[in-house]
């Protein structure tokens, strides 16, 4: 047993990387006896400036999604969009409805993301675009480090855009943004017209909803006006698009969206 | 499932900030942990225990202080947003109570090391119950 502790308080400021610098350069010339070493415990919450989260996991994934961002939409001038939501929700399929209204000059490429297997990168390679599959094995989502490594497959020079396709996962992606510039969340009438309900901090972490399949809504008794209030309910303020993927209904407005979001991406909750 | 990962940079940050500070053993860390993340406390505490093991944190307690959103809108409201009114419960409402619009969280999705407790490094040393301070001095 140790008769005493000391507890070390972790600096929430924003520049803490130069002021624990400053403090431990101060420390280290102190003999022993540094029972108590508290630093100082600002209130800058929103915190935007690298190596300003060091002690915030969550953060420090953020600040990854943001490296990516300026890699790829900053650096490169490429356009980049996330699309995520469950498996079977359609995210391939309206994917290659989108590839498909790429003007044939402008080059695409797809980081495609699943556990297992490569069948989503086949099916947009029959769309002309290039793809790089990351199967994530054990993890259930993409998180920002694994698509820096995966866009170095891509001569990021010569791309035009950048599509993000993420595990089938409702959960785990709210808290590790990719760095794009939109999130699109691509849900289904078949999942149940509840579905909004049962995610709400994956809905506030996305840009923009895609109710898909939605011509099969009265077949499996889903209401689309529901979906659409509890959209509203949950994420006041985003936008949602309607679609059948499969008979390329609704896709045009997503498409426009797309483009026209593009110019206003520094609003966008994508990455914060 | 990703408290595995956030455990495991939780505990790299902590093993630093002890090995800066010379000490072999860290017996409590502290999370702050916002409640509109996925992260599971319980899940975080069972992993961070887990991978401890043969690191100087292998006895450490795990504090985990949940931390509630905190919210503000361009109009300037200000607050703890309420909860959103659906079934679970686990979301704030982001509709601003004042204006209508959305509002941005500025607390509740962190995972943020707080502190940690290592036993005093030399007692005997001289500075009696004085213990010594060290506040940032800024640059």
């Amino acid at each position: 047993m140790y008769p005493t502790r000391t507890r070390i308080d972790i600096d929430r400021s924003t520049a803490y990387s130069s002021r624990l610098n400053t403090v431990l350069a101060t420390a280290l010339k102190i003999p022993s006896t540094l029972r108590c070493h508290r630093f100082g415990h600002d209130d800058h919450e929103h915190d935007h400036d690298h190596g300003g989260n060091e002690d915030d996991v969550l953060a420090r994934f953020r600040e990854q999604a943001a490296d990516v961002h300026e890699r790829v939409v900053h650096d490169n001038d490429v356009t980049c969009i996330e699309f995520l939501g469950a498996t079977g929700s359609g995210k391939t399929m309206v994917l290659e409805r989108l590839a498909e209204r790429v003007p044939a000059e402008e080059r695409v490429g797809v980081v495609v993301g699943d556990v297992a297997g490569e069948d989503d990168a086949r099916r947009l390679e029959e769309h002309g675009v290039e793809t790089v599959t990351v199967n994530t094995g054990k993890e259930c989502h993409l998180d920002a480090s694994l698509v820096d490594d995966a866009i170095d497959s891509f001569d990021l020079e010569q791309l035009d855009r950048l599509y993000f396709e993420n595990v089938g996962n409702m959960v785990c992606p709210a808290d590790f943004p990719l760095g794009a510039q939109t999130r699109v969340l691509v849900v289904s009438v078949t999942e149940g017209d509840d579905v909004v309900r049962k995610h709400p901090l994956l809905f506030q972490a996305c840009d923009a909803t895609v109710v898909n399949k939605a011509d099969l809504a009265d077949a499996v008794g889903a209401d689309l006006e529901r979906m659409r209030a509890d959209v509203t309910d949950v994420a006041p303020g985003m936008d949602v698009f309607e679609t059948n993927a499969r008979g390329d209904d609704g896709v045009d407005a997503l498409a426009d969206f797309l483009d026209g979001h593009e110019h206003d991406h520094e609003t966008a909750h994508a990455y914060e | 499932m990703h408290e595995f990962s956030v455990a495991d940079a939780v505990l790299e940050r902590a093993l630093e900030t002890a090995a800066d500070h010379g000490t072999a053993i860290i017996e409590e860390l502290t999370i702050e942990l916002g409640t509109a993340t996925h992260v599971n406390p319980d899940q975080l505490t069972f992993c961070l225990e887990t991978i401890a093991d043969g690191t100087p944190a292998a006895d450490a307690t795990v504090t985990i202080d949940p931390v509630e959103p905190h919210a503000r809108c361009d109009c300037g409201w200000d607050g703890e947003p309420p909860t959103l009114d659906v079934s679970g419960a686990v979301a704030p409402n982001l509709r601003c109570p004042d204006c209508g619009e959305r509002l941005e969280l500025v607390r509740g999705k962190e995972c943020r090391l707080s502190s940690i407790t290592v036993p005093d490094a030399d007692s005997s040393a001289g500075n009696g119950d004085d213990p010594m301070r060290i506040d940032e001095t800024g640059d």
